[in-house]
């Protein structure tokens, strides 16, 4: 019976594109970040608008805001792992 | 400037536009949510992806980096929050529900509820009352909060304060919301599909309550489905209007009542072409479930299926019907009838045979369904205290409008208490003084129907698969006895109840003094002592109408040939064998009709009162302010011990009068440190006057037998000759 070892270097693209949709999904985040941000100052500008809106909304901006930096962060940490397999 | 003649970016100049805003909001951020969402799947994707993982273990350092970097990005609560991971099965499905077990919510969902409570700030524009009600502001609080027991407190707070219909109809604009919410942030990591379902507007296919899948509910609703034509009495045939009119044939359908019929009528239209219209009523509030598809199982499967006996039931009725293939039909239905008609339009193969004009629906929760044939004219009348049209998801605050192209009336009617503005009699008077417009509109849309009716045939509607309510314990036969009240069926069944039966150790000497002034009548003795039973039920569903019931009772021994320790022997012998039993002494009760049946029938010393109970959990509750009783406290631990059936005796003249009553449930056997009787009163009042001569007055009682929920019946009182 044979046994085949699994070819790293063939997981290379997968990991690769993972890298590349972590990066998305920072510019994306970023984009979130600044959509709560808008709402808060559209809330913000209107009489029924709720009071907890504004600071709800940014502290759910700023955790985007984090998000999409570690994101970033993993994406380079993957791709530094990525080339280590080269 | 707009052409409304605001400028953009100021302040909102009505209550309408302040609605639209919050709603616009929150769109946008549950879009935000679902976005999030997405990125947190894709994260967890790329953590736990096979390639990675083989990769790691050839460069460790590396992998280990790129696999913490991934993990840190998903679980920290300044980013994505504590249980974004996202997986459907193996490690990070466990790690994800560990996260929300633990209450660490991912921001996905943080967000997503921000999007809901902006909704409920759009209802709020438009029932400020709620603002004010400091229970509804408790649970909102409670909920958004994420505090179950103080939710589940609010809402029994609620339910006390203003009776549990009013409170749920006084929910009903916010239901959706407080639903998703609820599963959003709750530590049941089922729940969340259905909360994301309720927040974005997406189809349910589960139970907003507990995720609970309509599949599964619907199994218990299998009937084949079953019509029979029937006669309108005659009565019935001169209450049926004689033109085609909406709020006619809302008449009609609310004078079938909801007895498992339904109507069809032939209607000869202006232009003189034979029209059909099928009118179908709904389910009764709070009925049990029964032999009519029209009952809740089955409004549950309409809800959430395309198929059901109800629906099944209205195409045989159809079918003998004999409506000739192509003609054209219009569907309107009440409440479960608008889901069933709505069912019947969205079946391809009913809209092949038949051309389906118009479906109107009324209080119907109908949202989820599309009609196969896009020239339907769709309407929907819906008030916004009603709790029924809700069911499908879709609340007052809903930011999603599914079905543009519908004539939708989701207005805010003058009657709040459900099951009252659920009620078609609401609806119709609503129609004709509140939004009157909304029935013109219908009747201009409904003008092809609008001439004389010249057939009418009524369907009874079967569901043969559903055994009665109670089968097999209360299916009994049953004969009429005439009471000042009205006839009453014996045995009277009682289908779901709680009870506590608090039993002290009293003198016996006092106990002898409260039986009647006969020799041959003794208290069971248990060693020196007598033995007093206060009995409390909460009867949720009788044959009598729900009602609470307070009775002292004293322990009795045999009328005829009294032995010592006979209650300890009758214990082990079937009810119906028995001779000891209870004497009562004193029996409230919170309904007239239970009071003239248990004094006319069971020759019980009944008496009217107000009493409000809660026997369901461990923590109980009785209170009677006209008796000045209270028992409360929390059960102690307890074991299941054989079912509670009773012998009840009363006096009427010179005879006793016997009650067999049996009961089906899982009874417990509690110590009863923790529950405590007092007296509000000096008064030597009924009952407790008697409390006090048996020297019960803040006492607690040696043990409880307590049941939150079974079935009784209590027979006719035979008279025995003592």
């Amino acid at each position: 019976m044979v046994t085949e070892s699994p070819d790293v270097t063939s997981y290379d693209p997968e990991l690769l594109d993972h890298v590349g949709s972590l990066r998305s999904d920072a510019a994306l985040m970023e984009e979130y970040a600044r959509r709560l941000r808008a709402t808060a100052a559209t809330l913000d500008g209107c009489p029924a608008g709720p009071e907890w809106s504004r600071p709800v909304l940014e502290r759910q901006a700023d955790a985007c805001g984090t998000a999409a930096e570690q994101l970033r962060a993993a994406a380079e940490a993957l791709l530094a792992h990525t080339r280590a397999g080269d | 400037m707009r052409a409304d003649g605001s400028a953009p970016g100021r302040p909102a100049p009505d209550g309408q536009d302040a609605r639209e805003l919050l709603r616009r909001c929150a769109r946008d951020v549950v879009d935000v949510a679902e976005g999030i969402r997405a990125v947190s799947e894709r994260t967890s994707t790329a953590l736990f992806a096979p390639a990675l993982a083989v990769s790691a273990r050839r460069h460790p350092r590396t992998g280990l980096a790129a696999r913490w970097a991934l993990l840190r990005a998903l679980t920290n609560r300044q980013g994505l929050g504590g249980s974004a991971i996202t997986a459907p099965k193996g490690m990070g499905h466990v790690i994800g529900a560990a996260g929300e077990v633990l209450g660490r919510e991912s921001l996905a969902a943080l967000v997503a509820v921000t999007s809901l409570r902006l909704r409920i700030a759009a209802v709020l524009v438009d029932h400020p009352e709620f603002e004010r009600d400091p229970g509804m502001r408790r649970l909102t609080e409670a909920v958004t909060a994420d505090k179950d027991l103080a939710a589940v407190r609010s809402l029994r707070a609620l339910f006390r304060d203003q009776g549990a219909q009013r409170a749920l109809s006084g929910l009903a604009p916010l239901m959706a919301e407080l639903l998703a919410i609820r599963a959003l942030l709750d530590e049941d990591p089922k729940n969340d599909e259905t909360g994301w379902a309720l927040a974005t507007g997406r189809e349910l296919s589960a139970d907003p309550l507990h995720g609970i899948s309509a599949a599964h509910l619907a199994g218990l609703d299998k009937g084949e489905g079953a019509a029979e034509a029937v006669d309108l009495t005659d009565q019935e045939r001169q209450a049926i209007a004689p033109e085609g009119s909406f709020l006619g044939f809302l008449r009609n359908i609310e004078m079938l009542s909801t007895d498992g019929r339904i109507l069809l009528q032939d209607v000869r239209g202006p232009d003189s072409v034979v029209r059909y219209v099928l009118q179908a009523p709904g389910m009764a509030p709070g009925r049990p479930r029964n032999d009519s598809p029209q009952d809740f199982v089955g409004a549950w499967r309409n809800l959430f299926m395309t198929d059901s006996p109800y629906t099944r039931s209205i195409l045989l009725a159809l079918e003998d019907y004999g409506i000739p293939r192509g003609a054209e039909v219009a569907l309107i239905g009440h409440s479960e009838g608008g889901i069933a008609v709505m069912n019947l339009a969205q079946d391809e193969e009913f809209c092949r045979a038949y051309r389906v004009t118009h479906v109107i629906a009324v209080g119907s929760p109908v949202d989820n369904k599309v009609p196969a044939d896009p020239r339907t004219w769709v309407a929907t009348i819906t008030n916004q205290h009603d709790i029924v049209p809700v069911l499908d998801g879709r609340g007052a605050g809903s930011a999603f409008d599914p079905h543009p192209h519908w004539y939708e009336v989701d207005y805010i009617g003058p009657t709040h208490e459900f099951p009252l503005c659920h009620m078609l009699r609401e609806y119709i008077e609503h129609l004709r003084t509140v939004v009157p417009e909304a029935r013109e509109r219908v009747d201009e849309a409904l003008a092809p129907y609008r001439g004389p009716v010249v057939r009418t045939q009524a369907y009874q509607l079967k569901d043969r698969a559903n055994p009665p309510e109670g089968y097999p314990f209360l299916t009994l036969p049953t004969t009429s006895v005439p009471t000042t009240a009205g006839p009453v069926d014996v045995p009277v069944r009682y289908y779901d109840s709680s009870a506590a039966h608090l039993c002290f150790p009293v003198d016996a000497d006092a106990a002898r003094s409260l039986l009647p002034d006969v020799t041959w009548m003794t208290p069971s003795r248990l060693g020196r002592r007598a033995m007093a039973v206060l009995s409390l039920y909460e009867h949720r569903c009788t044959t009598l109408g729900p009602y609470t019931e307070i009775a002292l009772s004293v322990l009795v021994d045999d009328l005829w040939r009294p032995r010592p320790y006979d209650v300890a022997l009758d214990v082990l012998r079937r009810a119906d064998l028995r001779r000891t039993g209870r004497y009562v002494l004193c029996l409230a009760v919170t309904s007239e009709e239970a009071r003239v049946a248990a004094a006319e029938i069971w020759a019980q010393p009944a008496l009217r009162v107000t009493a409000e109970a809660d026997l369901m959990g461990r923590q109980i509750g009785v209170r009677s302010p006209d008796l000045g009783v209270t028992v409360d406290g929390r059960l102690g631990r307890g074991v299941r011990c054989p079912e509670a059936d009773w012998i009840l005796y009363g006096r009427r003249g010179g005879s006793t009068i016997r009650t067999l009553v049996r009961a089906h449930g899982r009874l417990r056997l509690h110590t009863g440190a923790g529950i405590r009787l007092r007296l509000d009163t000096a008064a030597a009042g009924p009952l407790a006057g008697q409390v006090r001569r048996l020297g019960l007055e803040g006492a607690r009682p040696r043990f409880v037998l307590a049941c939150p929920q079974f079935m009784q019946h209590r027979s006719a009182g035979a008279v025995l000759p003592r």
